[in-house]
C-alpha cells in the first residue's frame, strides 16, 4: 500500500517529495545560517564518531541487526513535520538495518496515550513526554536514566531549570525539546485606543506588571471598549492551552496565578513557601499547599478575569491573533509567526506577571527512552540523532520556539540583540519547575477542573480546599 | 417393517454438526468482547494495581467498593445518574409520543420530519455533542445571540449546574428521541383503526379516545419506550465528556463519568471497575424489573 507521511498515523516512514523537499529546505537553511557550527564539536554535535551525528550520544555501539524502532509523538503542521522526517532519512541512511516507525497523534492525547501504551507493556521505544512528568517516569520505573547515554556536557547544556526539572535523584528521565515558558504579549493598538499605558517592555523577568496592575489594566481596556458598543474584544484572550478554555492547563498556564503568590526563599513552614511548592516536599499532601491564603488569592484574581468580563468564560480560536484581545501568555511562537507571516496589529511584549515573584512555568515537552524497549542503546542513538545541532536547527526553524540548550540559543545573534529573544531566553533561565510528584498527573487532573470552576464562578476558598482534599485521597494509591 | 426402528437421517446428523459451527463465530465474537471485558471488569474491581504501569498487583478484597462509597464524588455521582434518568425520561418519552402521533396522521411535509428526527439519530454522538457545545458557548453561542437579540439576558447553558444537567439532557433528547418515537410509531400502527372509529361512532372526543383506547393498548410501546430511555440515559457518556467534563464543581458527573475519570485520569482501575460493576448491577436490576413489569402486563392480557 501506497502511503505518504501526511496521510499514515503510524507505520513506516516513507518520505514523500512533499517532505524531502520541506525538510531539505529546513536543513540548507540551518547549515547556512549564522554562526552555524555544524562540524564543531558542540555539546550537541558529534560529527565522525559514528556513522551519522550522534550529538550527545555515548552509548555503546549501535548493533547491526535488523529491527524497528517505534517513535510516539504529537502531530505538527507538515512544515513542522518536514525536518523531523528528513532526519529519519538520514538516520535510515547512516544505519539502514534501523527501521523507524513513527505515530503521530493530537497533542491533547499524549499523555494518556502514554499511560496506555506503558500499560499495555508494548509501548513505543521513543515517546514524547513532557519534563513535569519525570517524577512519574522514575517512580514507576517507566523511563531510562539517560546519564548512561548522554554526555555530560550535552545534559549540562539544557537551560537549569528545564534540566532540573527532568531531573529526579540524579538521573534525567527525559530531554527538553524547546523550551516553552510564558510571557505577555499585548496588542499595542487596542491599549491605544483605551488610553491604558502599555506593561513595560524591558527584558528582565521580575521587571513585569504586578497581577493587580495587570487586572486593573484590563478592567479600563473592557470598560472603554464596552462603552463604545464593542462587545467583542476582550482584555485576555481565551486560553489556547491544551483543551483550551479556562482550566486547560494549569502546569503551563494558570499555575502561575497561584505560585506567582508564593515565594520559594521563604521559610519552609511558611504559608509563602507552600504556596509556591504546591504540594509537600515528599509529593503526597496538597492540603495546606494548594489552598492556602496566597493561592486563594491568587485564584481571587483569576476568578476577576472572568467575573469581570475580562476575559471570556468559553472557547474563543485565536482570540489574540486575530487582534481580539488585549493580551495573551505565549512563547516565542507568537513573535516567530508574527514576524514569518506579518502581524495584523502592533504588538509587544512584556515580562511574567508579579506577585511576591514574577512566575513563568517551565514545564516542555521532552521525548524519553521507554524502559521495557529491546533496542534501548539504538532508541538512545535515534533520539540523540533527532537532538543533534542539525537537526535541532532545522526543527526550531521550522517550529519557531526557543532552543531547550544554551548552546544553540547562544549562537543565534537574535537572542544576544532583539529584546523579544532576550525576554524568551531570561525567562527560560528564570522559569520554575513543576511541583515534583509521583502523582503529578493525579494532582493536574484534580487542578483543571478545579480551575475551570473557579472560572466560571465558584467560592474560590472552597473549591481549593476540595481540590486539595482530593488530590491528598488520590495520591494515598503513590504511599 | 419394523415399528419404532429408526435408520438414521443424515440430513440431521450433519445438521448436528453443521448448526453449532454455524453459531461458534458469533459466541467467539460476544465471548471475547462481552463476556472476557466483564468477568474482567468483575475480576479488577476485586483486584489492587500498580498506579504507574496499571498492571494488577494482588487482590483489594471490597476496598475498592469501600473506597468508591467513601466518595463524595461518586455518591454525587449515583443521584446526578438518577437525575439524568428521571429527566431524560420525562423529557424525551412524552417527545417521542407526541412526534409519533403527529408522524402518524400523515400530514404535509411528515417524510421530511422523520427523515430529520432519524437523521439525528444517526448521527455521531460526538459530532452532535461538539455543534451543540457551540450552539450553548457562553457569550458566543448561537442560543446567547438569540436571547441577546431579543433583549433577553444570557444563560450560564454549560457554566452553572443545573443548566449545564439540563442542557446535556436537552442535547440528548434531540439526538435520541427517534428511537422512541418509532417504537410508538410502531405501537400506534399496530392498534386496529376500527377501534377508532368506533368510539369515534359513539361521540368520544380525541382526547378521550387518546386516554381510553390509544394509550393503554401502547402500554407495552412504553414500557419499552422507558426502558430504552433509562438505559441511555444510564449510560450517557460523549455529551458529558464533550460539552462539561464532568463540571462545573462536579455537577455533570454521573456515574459512567467517573469510571472514565478513576481509569484514566486518576490511574485507579480498580475503582474505576467497582464503579462499573455498581452501574453494571443497578441496571441489570432495571432489567429485571422491565422484565417482571412486561410479564405482568401479558399475563394481564391473558386473563
Amino acid at each position: 500500500m501506497n502511503r505518504t507521511p501526511s496521510t499514515a498515523r503510524s507505520g513506516t516512514f516513507i518520505a514523500s517529495r512533499r517532505s524531502v523537499l520541506l525538510g531539505g529546505a529546513s536543513l540548507i537553511a540551518a547549515v547556512a545560517a549564522p554562526g552555524s557550527r555544524v562540524l564543531a564539536a558542540s555539546p550537541g554535535s558529534n560529527p565522525g564518531k559514528y556513522k551519522a551525528d550522534l550529538g550527545g550520544y555515548i552509548g555503546p555501539k549501535l548493533s547491526d541487526a535488523p529491527m524497528t524502532l517505534r517513535v510516539l509523538r504529537q502531530e505538527f503542521s507538515p512544515e513542522i513535520n518536514a525536518p523531523i522526517r528528513a532526519a529519519y532519512t538520514a538516520f535510515k541512511e547512516a544505519y539502514p538495518n534501523i527501521t523507524i516507525e513513527e505515530e503521530r497523534i493530537p497533542y491533547g492525547d499524549l499523555a494518556k496515550k502514554v499511560q496506555l501504551y506503558v500499560a499495555s507493556g508494548s509501548a513505543p521505544d521513543i515517546m514524547m513526554g513532557s519534563t513535569e512528568l519525570a517524577p512519574v517516569y522514575s517512580a514507576g520505573k517507566i523511563a531510562v536514566p539517560l546519564n548512561d547515554y548522554f554526555s555530560q556536557d550535552f545534559i549540562q547544556d539544557i537551560y537549569a531549570p528545564l534540566r532540573e526539572s527532568a531531573t529526579i535523584d540524579g538521573k534525567v528521565m527525559c530531554l527538553a525539546w524547546e523550551s516553552n515558558s510564558s510571557f505577555l504579549y499585548f496588542n499595542r493598538d487596542i491599549f491605544k485606543r483605551a488610553g491604558v499605558a502599555t506593561p513595560p517592555e524591558v527584558i528582565e523577568m521580575e521587571g513585569g506588571w504586578t497581577a493587580d496592575q495587570y487586572i486593573n489594566a484590563l478592567r479600563a481596556i473592557t470598560e472603554k471598549a464596552r462603552k463604545s458598543g464593542d462587545q467583542a474584544t476582550f482584555g485576555l484572550a481565551s486560553s489556547r492551552f491544551g483543551n483550551r478554555g479556562p482550566g486547560s492547563n494549569y502546569s503551563q498556564l494558570e499555575s502561575m496565578w497561584v505560585r506567582m503568590m508564593g515565594d520559594p526563599r521563604a521559610p519552609k513552614d511558611s504559608t509563602a513557601y507552600k504556596t509556591f511548592a504546591g504540594i509537600s516536599e515528599n509529593g503526597q499532601i496538597a492540603t495546606g499547599y494548594l489552598d492556602t491564603p496566597e493561592a486563594i488569592k491568587g485564584m481571587t484574581n483569576y476568578q476577576t478575569l472572568f467575573k469581570e468580563d475580562l476575559s471570556p468564560k468559553g472557547i474563543v480560536a485565536d482570540q489574540y491573533k486575530g487582534g481580539v484581545a488585549a493580551t495573551d501568555f505565549s512563547s516565542m511562537a507568537f513573535a516567530n509567526t508574527f514576524r514569518s507571516q506579518g502581524a495584523p496589529f502592533d504588538w509587544g511584549v512584556s515580562p511574567p506577571l508579579r506577585g511576591a515573584i514574577g512566575f513563568a512555568s517551565n514545564v516542555a515537552d521532552a521525548p524519553f527512552i521507554y524502559s521495557g524497549s529491546p533496542h534501548i542503546p539504538e532508541a538512545a542513538a535515534l533520539l540523540a540523532f533527532l537532538l543533534n545541532d542539525t537537526n535541532r536547527r532545522a526543527f526550531y526553524a521550522a517550529r519557531g520556539s526557543m532552543p531547550s540548550r544554551q548552546s544553540l540559543t547562544n549562537e543565534m545573534p537574535e537572542y544576544k540583540s532583539d529584546p523579544v529573544n532576550m525576554l524568551a531566553a531570561n525567562v527560560a533561565a528564570g522559569a520554575y519547575g513543576p511541583p515534583k510528584s509521583v502523582g503529578w498527573l493525579d494532582y493536574v487532573n484534580a487542578v483543571n477542573p478545579a480551575v475551570k470552576d473557579i472560572a466560571l464562578g465558584v467560592d474560590v476558598a472552597d473549591r481549593l480546599h476540595t481540590a486539595a482534599r482530593q488530590v491528598d485521597r488520590l495520591l494515598v494509591k503513590y504511599r | 417393517m419394523l415399528r419404532g426402528l429408526r435408520t438414521p437421517d443424515p440430513t440431521r446428523r450433519t445438521e448436528n454438526y453443521f448448526g453449532p459451527a454455524m453459531v461458534l463465530p458469533a459466541l467467539l465474537g460476544l465471548g471475547l468482547f462481552q463476556f472476557y471485558p466483564l468477568v474482567s471488569a468483575v475480576l479488577n474491581s476485586f483486584r489492587t494495581f500498580n498506579a504507574f504501569t496499571k498492571r494488577p498487583t494482588g487482590w483489594a478484597g471490597w476496598n475498592n467498593f469501600i473506597e468508591i462509597f467513601a466518595d463524595d464524588v461518586f455518591r454525587n455521582a449515583v443521584l446526578i445518574t438518577l437525575i439524568y434518568i428521571v429527566l431524560m425520561i420525562a423529557i424525551v418519552v412524552p417527545m417521542a409520543l407526541g412526534l409519533a402521533i403527529l408522524i402518524d396522521k400523515r400530514m404535509r411535509g411528515t417524510a421530511l420530519a422523520r427523515a430529520a428526527i432519524l437523521g439525528a439519530l444517526a448521527s455521531s454522538e460526538a459530532v452532535a455533542a461538539l455543534i451543540w457545545n457551540q450552539l450553548y458557548e457562553p457569550g458566543t453561542g448561537l442560543f446567547d445571540a438569540i436571547l441577546k437579540s431579543m433583549g433577553l439576558p444570557e444563560q450560564p447553558f454549560l457554566v452553572s449546574g443545573p443548566h449545564a444537567i439540563v442542557s446535556i439532557v436537552v442535547m440528548t433528547a434531540w439526538k435520541d428521541v427517534g428511537l422512541p418515537m418509532l417504537i410508538f410509531l410502531g405501537g400506534l400502527q399496530a392498534i386496529s383503526p376500527q377501534l377508532i372509529e368506533a368510539a369515534a361512532l359513539d361521540g368520544a372526543s380525541s382526547w378521550r379516545i387518546f386516554r381510553r383506547i390509544t394509550l393503554p393498548l401502547l402500554r407495552p410501546s412504553l414500557i419499552l419506550a422507558i426502558f430504552m430511555v433509562t438505559v441511555a440515559a444510564a449510560r450517557l457518556f460523549t455529551p458529558i465528556i464533550l460539552l462539561t467534563q464532568g463540571g462545573p464543581d462536579g455537577q455533570t458527573t454521573n456515574v459512567p463519568f467517573y469510571s472514565y475519570a478513576q481509569a484514566f485520569e486518576f490511574s485507579s482501575p480498580g475503582t474505576a471497575s467497582a464503579s462499573v460493576m455498581f452501574m453494571m448491577v443497578i441496571l441489570v436490576g432495571i432489567t429485571a424489573l422491565q422484565a417482571f413489569v412486561i410479564r405482568d402486563s401479558n399475563d394481564g392480557g391473558r386473563r
